[in-house]
């Protein structure tokens, strides 16, 4: 194997470098074209919020790319117009095994700034299908990266380490969707205009709801909040009306103390309606009185029940991870066996076919001197030997071979018996 | 020559349901790909045994026996398409015990003959147990839709984990499961209970038969079920209190079926 990851990373770098190094779209393929050309290897490169790494491959097998934590330093501070000794520090590099580790650790999740997340595995495939694109994969990356896609689907689907949501706004949609089958017919009623109301009115507008109602102290800000999501303002004195309407509450103000008493919800809005409701209540001090809750008629989630589903979540993530582990590490082994074989049964296959050969010529000048003293008992003993003697005497170099194809260093000794054995 | 269909028995189909909810019931703890194949197969494999069963031995509906292993049949095939419908729920976890527990009553049930219906009146009786049957199905699905959606009011009421234990149908999906059902069920029950009533008039002991405990059941279902959709769409009543309705009228309804009726012959019904 030939094979280099150097890159930095949110643990690494922090995220002001992160910025000045990562690629836009024309600037990626940019720098992938000139890195594939100047150090005449196969290319992947990924960029996200989170890293920016290189993933080179070299043709010479056991050899390492020349493109190393320097060289990538110094062509860093080239494109990005950067010191090079500032982006020196921020950068690591993985060769051979190691690198493939780091890869399937990167693409399974593993290594992300929240375990688990599903976005990595897209990202990592969208920058293969970009190098592929450019003609810079060759058989390297061409057989590591869909290994590592697969790999990242086995962890995905073993482990259930990508289940649930993590961000309190998705966790609040998971409960409404426990809740509510369709949305086509139901009112959203948006009370406050805070900013973890807007990311969870963004997240229930992706479910098509029939209106959003938006009602706030200010009218101004109400007005402005439902031009923004294409719903209606409402007054601010008409709350309970717009209560009695909605079906999905979200709300985030910033009062002091409770908007809507248990007393005031069970006067104005419970006997004029029908069906459940869900309140969610992001607001801290609370808006809604949290005895309105029955689970039946309303469900009410304030921001304290979706942080501890989201802690429970990334609780179960974290359980994960070592089931995971194992998995990553079974298929590391896995490629680099495989490449190894991939890489070492011609000249294996030549070693073997040529000593075989040798073997049959001694064999064949033995054998005619001893004629007429030898049964056939004898001659079968005789190759026997012989084959038995062939085969202890390669065993050392193939085993040899293989142990240092499972570390991924196995191109010396596979250049030292091609020479020994003259198999070119 | 006796066909190997003959010996399918209560046994057959009761152990492949039993094998298919433990697999239901497993993956809830494991969850795999060959484990849901697997209850699949089996509960496939309990539907078949029961099919072969209906058709060879041809229990009469007017019989318990026959009518609770019809209803549970109903419900084996509801139970089998949900399962594959939705494949993510926790669908054959609910639906199995309940079929498991009809055929379990009906093995206790003593067989009894189809009534000898009078001239003219076959088609009027086929009718009448059609309806019925039809009704009973109707009922046993707002019953399960029933203790679904108790279950899932209850974990939201506790603010359970969305993703934790079992994987159910939204509230109100359940909801509108069981006002169908219920829906569907109430002109079925009314009809066939009509139909029937008329059939008791050409009965000889008229007082004799209307005072069972079949037909007095039935009246009670009719009954609970016209009150659950007055509750339903002229009181406003909360789903739980309608979800709990629905259980006690299924409650009734397994009375009636386990009931005999007074048209069978033999064991309880009429004398042979």
């Amino acid at each position: 194997m030939n094979l280099r990851m150097v890159g930095c990373n949110y643990r690494t770098a922090p995220v002001e470098w992160r910025e000045k190094l990562a690629f836009d779209a024309a600037g990626h393929a940019k720098a992938v074209t000139e890195v594939a050309a100047r150090f005449g290897c196969e290319v992947l490169l990924l960029s996200t919020c989170n890293r920016v790494e290189f993933l080179v491959a070299g043709s010479v097998p056991g050899g390492t790319p020349p493109f190393d934590a320097g060289l990538a330093a110094e062509f860093l501070a080239e494109v990005r117009g950067v010191p090079a000794a500032s982006v020196a520090p921020l950068l690591y590099e993985h060769t051979q095994a190691a690198a493939v580790r780091h890869l399937f650790r990167v693409v399974a999740s593993l290594d992300s700034l929240i375990v688990g997340e599903g976005q990595i595995a897209g990202q990592v495939k969208h920058a293969f299908e970009a190098s592929q694109g450019l003609g810079v994969t060759g058989p390297l990356l061409n057989a590591l990266l869909p290994f590592a896609l697969r790999t990242a689907k086995r962890v995905r689907t073993e482990t259930g380490i990508t289940r649930g949501h993590v961000s309190v706004s998705s966790v609040a949609v998971d409960y409404v969707r426990q809740v509510f089958d369709t949305f086509a017919d139901k009112t959203v009623l948006i009370v406050g205009a805070g900013k973890m109301g807007r990311l969870t009115l963004k997240h229930l507008q992706e479910l098509k709801p029939r209106r959003i109602l938006v009602t706030n102290r200010s009218p101004a800000r109400a007005v402005e909040v439902a031009a923004l999501c294409g719903g209606v303002a409402v007054p601010w004195d008409e709350l309970d009306d717009a209560l009695v309407k909605a079906d999905i509450v979200v709300s985030t103000t910033g009062a002091g103390e409770p908007i809507v008493t248990a007393r005031r919800y069970a006067a104005k809005v419970a006997p004029r309606r029908t069906g459940t409701q869900v309140i969610l209540d992001i607001a801290v001090p609370r808006d809604f009185d949290p005895a309105i809750h029955d689970g039946d008629r309303v469900c009410l989630f304030n921001i304290d029940d979706l942080t501890r589903v989201r802690e429970q979540t990334l609780a179960g993530r974290r359980k994960q991870v070592a089931p995971a582990e194992a998995i990553v590490e079974h298929e590391v082994k896995k490629f680099t066996e495989d490449w190894t074989r991939r890489r070492h049964g011609p000249v294996i296959g030549k070693l073997t076919a040529e000593v075989d050969k040798l073997r049959a010529e001694v064999t064949a000048q033995l054998l005619p001197r001893l004629n007429g003293k030898l049964t056939d008992e004898d001659r079968k003993t005789i190759e026997g030997a012989f084959r038995l003697f062939q085969n202890k005497l390669l065993h050392g170099p193939i085993a040899a071979l293989h142990e240092a194809g499972r570390e991924g260093q196995s191109g010396t000794l596979l250049e030292s018996l091609k020479k020994l054995f003259r198999l070119e | 020559m006796s066909s190997p269909l003959e010996n399918v028995s209560h046994a057959c189909f009761g152990l492949s349901y039993l094998v298919a909810f433990a697999c239901e019931v497993a993956r809830l703890r494991w969850p795999s790909r060959p484990l849901r194949l697997t209850g699949l197969g089996w509960g496939a494999a309990g539907l078949l045994a029961h099919s072969a069963f209906l058709i060879v031995r041809h229990p009469t509906p007017a019989s318990p026996e026959g009518s609770l292993l019809g209803v549970a049949w109903v419900l084996a095939v509801f139970s089998l398409y949900g399962s594959v419908h939705h494949a993510k729920q926790a669908w054959a976890v609910f639906v199995l015990p309940v079929v498991l527990g009809l055929v379990g009553l009906s093995f206790a049930e003593t067989p009894v003959a189809a009534p000898p219906w009078l001239p003219g009146e076959r088609g009027w009786g086929s009718l009448h147990g059609l309806l019925l049957l039809l009704a009973a199905v109707g009922v046993s699905v707002g019953f399960l839709a029933s203790v679904m959606y108790l279950v899932q009011a209850g974990r939201l009421k506790a603010k359970r984990s969305p993703l934790g234990g079992l994987a159910m149908l939204s509230l109100e999906r359940l909801e509108a499961m069981n006002r169908r059902a219920v829906n569907v069920a109430f002109p079925l029950l009314s009809g066939g209970l009509l139909l029937g009533v008329v059939l008791l008039r050409h009965g000889e002991d008229l007082a004799g038969n209307l005072f069972t405990v079949k037909v007095l059941g039935t009246l009670g279902l009719w009954a609970v079920f016209g009150v659950l959709l007055y509750l339903r769409y002229a009181a406003n009543v909360s789903g739980r209190r309608l979800a709990l309705g629905t259980i006690v009228a299924f409650a009734l309804f397994l009375l009636v079926l386990a009931s005999t009726h007074p048209f069978a012959v033999g064991a309880g019904g009429r004398p042979l």
